[in-house]
């Protein structure tokens, strides 16, 4: 029992470590070295699954943490992905109080508004408050392709999120 | 009307206060911190400098040990993946030896060129009398859609300062825009924040390298009408005081484009000119 215990919670940890993992390593999620515009991140996508379905397995504290090391590992002033990965948590959490049940076309939409908002943020912050010039075309790209294979994801996750929750049941 | 307004407000208002069973900060309270950590590094207070440093250096070296996997990956993938391009290299290297043949034939052109271009940067230095270079290994190319650049495991420890120019074998690939103790980050050429002077052609024509963003920098401020022919040598003018001049660093192309001799995404030990001592403001 024990045991099982101890692996469904390293099954618990499955998306903290993915969003750590992502933040920290060089792992490529912008695929541009090989298509030249596609690129997408996968970060956004985790926070706003997971702080919407199990906000419990992804703290805000970890979002945060996330966001600090990848600015690190970016170049970006410090916590300027932080902010854009709270407002993320924001809005998922809002949805979360505001709606019972939600199904895969009101997340989408959901998601949509989450990732305007956090990039909004994230632009304005860096347009203003650094001297770090960036294309406003390749993160109308990030965008879009982080939102097109959101739906991918989506059903990847909550297949994962039956599997914890079968874990938790036993 | 007034009731849908306030449960937009108990919501939103939940949202920001509430903390979860498991959760240890409510999520204003971390908004709030990462605004100030953002201004305090933003606007360069003096003791965010070597916290700054320190927090980079700490997260570099967790960086490389994490990514040791990927890497790994492959290169033992590689074997199998080299077989299967056998044909695809073959071509690719008899495409090579064409350009070098062709090379071997405007030996003449290059010298006459060689000449030009010292005439133009009117000065005896040369990258080749350059001996004051450390080399140091890449240990993150993360790649990005915003910033190109990458994370070498020399710091200010061994000299390394803000505005050194970096390259890779005998070409020029980026500068230096952040030191740490133990590392530093190289803005490559490509990248939009990249401007450095140049000069081409056998009038020497002067011009700004601008980074594109993608892999091929833009030629900019040439002069008035002049068209860009492909194929020219792309070396560095000097004229900013940072880069020495006359480092090569690629070859033009019809579209106005610079296609780099040191491919970024390949990097895995670069040198770092340690003679070129001017202080850069970024």
């Amino acid at each position: 029992m024990l045991h099982f215990k101890t692996i469904n919670k390293i099954i618990n940890l499955g998306p903290l470590v993915l969003l750590y993992y992502l933040s920290v390593s060089e792992i490529d999620s912008h695929f541009e070295n090989y298509f030249e515009i596609l690129s997408f991140n996968l970060q956004l996508i985790i926070i706003y699954f997971w702080a919407l379905k199990r906000p419990e397995i992804l703290g805000s504290g970890h979002v945060f943490f996330a966001g600090l090391i990848n600015d690190v590992v970016m170049g970006f002033p410090l916590c300027i992905s932080s902010l854009a990965y709270l407002t993320v948590s924001l809005v998922a959490t809002y949805i979360k109080n505001m709606t019972v049940n939600t199904r895969i076309t009101t997340d989408w939409f959901t998601f949509f508004v989450s990732i305007f908002f956090s990039n909004l943020i994230f632009f304005i912050l860096l347009t203003n408050f650094s001297e770090i010039a960036i294309n406003l075309t390749e993160i109308s790209y990030n965008t879009f392709f982080t939102l097109i294979f959101f739906p991918f994801f989506w059903f990847l996750f909550t297949y994962y999120n039956s599997i914890i929750t079968i874990g938790k049941n036993v | 009307m007034s009731s849908s307004r306030d449960d937009f407000g108990i919501a939103f208002r939940s949202a920001l206060l509430q903390r979860g069973a498991a959760q240890k900060f409510s999520l204003v309270f971390l908004i709030i911190i990462a605004g100030i950590i953002f201004v305090l590094d933003s606007y360069g207070f003096g003791f965010m400098k070597p916290v700054r440093a320190i927090i980079n250096d700490g997260i570099y070296r967790v960086t490389l040990v994490v990514s040791s996997p990927t890497r790994f990956v492959p290169q033992a993938t590689g074997g199998i993946t080299n077989l299967f391009n056998v044909k695809k290299e073959n071509e690719k290297l008899k495409k090579e030896l064409e350009v070098y043949r062709q090379k071997e034939l405007n030996v003449k052109f290059l010298t006459n060129q060689n000449k030009n271009l010292r005439k133009i940067i009117d000065s005896e230095e040369s990258y080749l009398k350059q001996e004051n270079m450390i080399l140091s290994k890449v240990l993150i190319d993360k790649s990005s859609p915003y910033l190109k650049s990458i994370i070498i495991n020399r710091g200010s420890k061994s000299g390394v300062l803000k505005g050194m120019p970096v390259m890779d074998k005998d070409f020029l690939i980026g500068r230096v825009v952040e030191t740490n103790y133990l590392s530093s980050r190289v803005l490559l050429l490509n990248d939009l924040n990249s401007r450095i002077p140049v000069t081409f052609g056998e009038d020497g024509v002067q011009a700004i390298l601008k980074g594109s963003g993608g892999s091929r920098p833009i030629l900019e401020y040439l002069p008035e009408g002049y068209i860009v022919e492909e194929g020219k040598d792309v070396f560095t003018s000097g004229k900013d005081g940072i880069f020495f001049p006359g480092s090569p660093i690629g070859i033009t192309t019809e579209k106005g484009e610079v296609r780099l001799y040191s491919e970024s995404s390949q990097l895995s030990f670069v040198k770092v000119d340690l003679s070129q001592k001017n202080k850069e403001v970024f």
